[in-house]
């Protein structure tokens, strides 16, 4: 059975004059105990996307999909209300910037405190405090913080960037979810603090099966920890498949280049040569193009372009592309 | 901790200094009106203005008339320290003991006032925030800049003429009724009822709070007034900060969002402008103690600018400013104590 399930899922920004098509009939499916990389540009409607499935974005942004299935539940029948204590339940975000998302007047410790689900504490009511207390402590050693006393003392500016991440997910993890929705978790860190947060992320997966969307926008690193991947440009859907297929044998033109622009993926290519890229840049909301949104910027483009691609399947393997490189691999 | 300890001694430390700088721009500013006022020097500082001729050349030399500018003006602060300011030129009295007598009454009725804008301003703004865009929050902004616009003198007079004369449910004029005696010891009226043993205290605690009432309303509409567009703009940039969403995606509902982070954030964004809007709330009293004969030291003041009495005006200035300093001080101190980034002396990392 699918974790998530979600077909045709759109964003529209609601200006004054016309709304826009922020994320444009997107696809997206997990596995149960998958970690899945979400990747793109910045301004490819990742982070949108992972807001939506949570439901915190604000009354300017408009949400429709054909199909948003949680585990078997179809989420679209549900009124907002029981669809968000089902999300609140299961699913957990953690965000950039981990020290913008925490409370700067708050001490750690309260912020995690009333993160604990009240479910999980037994006895009387005075007796709910001390629990408290204790399971935020262990939260905190779930995530690897040995000094909980200082830290459950401190507030937000007091700690550097990667254990306010960590506290990130402690918190996370307070409600024992199914899924954890890390948007771009490791951005404007050092690479050590990023290494350690991916390892406890790839070990909170493996101990307690627990789902993990991986959003970024650097391809070559998420696929150090993801076993599948979905791309996606300009708030559309490019590309979907298990981590070896996409970064072996992308399908998409649009893949193809992000590959092909890591240095890591061709060591054949000689010194102080050029790294393969696209010409252009990402379109702004405002000029979208018609059909394919790759269109200007791909190498293999037609006439055909200019409508909207429909999604092929091999094993498995999704592409939304009219003329995909499958038959350039022997 | 330790650390804590030595960021809040800088801090203070902070404070007193500009305490410092700052009272010694007003007493040059003081001592140069004695200058710039008509008349002699010396009589505008001292008030003496009935002197004889000996009695006048013993005050030139206790003021060092003779010596330069700067020992004239070190000799003017060692005065001010001894709490000798002149003498009223109007009054015949010490100017140290006009404002003692009357001060207290204008700290309480601006203190008061500061309160009331406070509890029913921040709350209303917080309410507008909430209801972003919808009918209530145009209500209140609505009524913000009605209350924001109305010339206080005409408040005033429209409160004696509705609340006092027509209904005659309060009192229009001074502090406290004349069968009451009630002893001096703060000088705050509400504090002597209260310390008082007089067998009428509760009558008395009565009627001083009636009559307190319409004064501090009048005072306290302008000030509340701006309180809640602060309130409502610092609640709007919290809501729209990440910490909100992240809260959101936590599971928490919105009241808890309000009530558990929102709401602490924005009270201190409202608590650093407070202490700018406090001068603007003395000016306010100052006019609303003269429509209401109220015996502070605003209409003191105001009373003195028309009799020409220098003396006073001198006093009354230094005084004032040196009031409306304090009460900015506590209140950073407040924000320190609700900020912890207030109390780091330096952000970088």
């Amino acid at each position: 059975m699918n974790l998530i399930d979600i077909r045709n899922l759109s964003i529209e920004l609601q200006t004054s004059t016309q709304p826009i098509l922020a994320v444009d009939r997107v696809n997206l499916t997990m596995k149960e105990g998958e970690v899945r990389g979400l990747v793109g540009e910045s301004g490819s409607g990742k982070s949108l996307l992972a807001q939506a499935i949570v439901g915190v974005l604000d009354e300017k942004w408009k949400v429709d999909a054909d199909r948003f299935h949680w585990r078997g539940n179809d989420l679209m029948r549900l009124t907002p209300e029981e669809r968000k204590a089902i999300i609140s339940k299961d699913v957990a975000m953690i965000f950039q910037e981990p020290m913008a998302c925490l409370d700067p007047t708050t001490t750690i410790g309260e912020q995690l405190e009333e993160a604990v689900d009240v479910e999980q504490l037994t006895g009387f009511f005075w007796q709910k405090r001390q629990q408290r207390k204790l399971a935020a402590i262990n939260l905190l050693h779930k995530v690897g913080i040995k000094q909980h006393e200082m830290c459950v003392k401190s507030f937000p500016h007091q700690l550097t960037d990667a254990l306010c991440q960590r506290v990130m997910i402690a918190m996370a993890l307070a409600r024992r979810p199914m899924l954890l929705i890390a948007d771009e978790p490791t951005a404007a860190m050092e690479s050590t603090n990023q290494g350690q947060i991916f390892r406890l992320l790839a070990s909170l997966n493996q101990l307690k099966n627990m789902s993990i969307l991986l959003i970024s926008h650097d391809l070559e690193n998420v696929t150090h920890w993801t076993n599948a991947i979905t791309v996606m440009y300009s708030g559309q859907f490019v590309e979907a498949g298990t981590t070896e297929q996409i970064f072996n044998q992308p399908y998409h033109p649009y893949t193809r280049a992000l590959v092909d622009s890591s240095p890591k993926a061709n060591r054949m290519i000689p010194n102080k040569s050029r790294l393969m890229t696209l010409p252009g840049s990402i379109p702004i909301l405002q000029h979208l193009p018609i059909g394919c949104r790759l269109g200007p910027r791909c190498p293999r483009a037609q006439q055909k372009c200019v409508h909207a691609p429909k999604i092929k399947n091999f094993h498995g393997h999704q592409v939304s592309c009219h003329f995909p490189l499958k038959d350039s691999y022997s | 901790m330790g650390l804590l300890k030595t960021n809040m001694l800088i801090f203070t430390l902070r404070r007193f200094s500009l305490f410092f700088f700052t009272m010694w721009l007003l007493t040059i500013l003081s001592f140069s009106l004695s200058f710039l006022f008509p008349g002699e020097q010396l009589i505008n500082l001292t008030g003496e203005i009935n002197a004889s001729p000996e009695q006048l050349a013993v005050l030139a030399n206790e003021y060092q008339q003779q010596a330069n500018l700067l020992t004239q003006y070190f000799s003017y602060v060692s005065h001010l320290f001894h709490g000798d300011m002149g003498y009223s030129m109007t009054s015949h009295l010490p100017i140290m003991t006009e404002i003692i007598n009357r001060l207290p009454a204008t700290v309480e009725l601006t203190c008061v006032a500061l309160l009331v804008a406070m509890f029913f301003g921040i709350p209303i703004g917080f309410c507008a925030a909430i209801y972003h865009r919808k009918a209530p929050d145009n209500f209140i902004l609505a009524i913000a800049m009605i209350g924001y616009s109305i010339p206080v003198f005409w408040l005033g007079i429209l409160a004696i003429l509705v609340f006092s004369v027509q209904l005659g449910w309060l009192p229009s004029a001074g502090q406290i009724s004349l069968l009451f005696e009630i002893k001096h010891v703060t000088g705050l009226q509400l504090v002597d009822i209260l310390l008082s043993d007089s067998e009428y205290k509760w009558q008395a605690f009565q009627d001083a709070t009636r009559h307190l009432i319409l004064p501090v309303i009048v005072v306290a509409l302008a000030p509340a007034t701006i309180f809640m567009r602060l309130a409502r703009t610092a609640m709007l940039e919290v809501l729209d900060t990440h910490y909100i969403k992240a809260a959101k995606a936590k599971g928490l509902t919105f009241s808890q969002i309000i009530y558990r982070h929102a709401m602490r954030n924005a009270v201190i964004k409202v608590i650093r402008d407070v202490g700018l809007q406090f001068a603007h709330l003395i000016t306010i009293a100052m006019v609303t103690e003269v429509i209401f004969s109220w015996p502070g030291i605003g209409r003191w003041l105001i009373e003195s600018i028309y009799q020409r009495d220098y003396t006073a005006i001198q006093g009354g200035l230094i005084v004032l400013s040196t009031f409306i300093f304090i009460v900015h001080i506590i209140i950073d101190f407040v924000y320190a104590a609700l900020n912890p980034l207030a109390r780091e002396p330096n952000h970088g990392t």
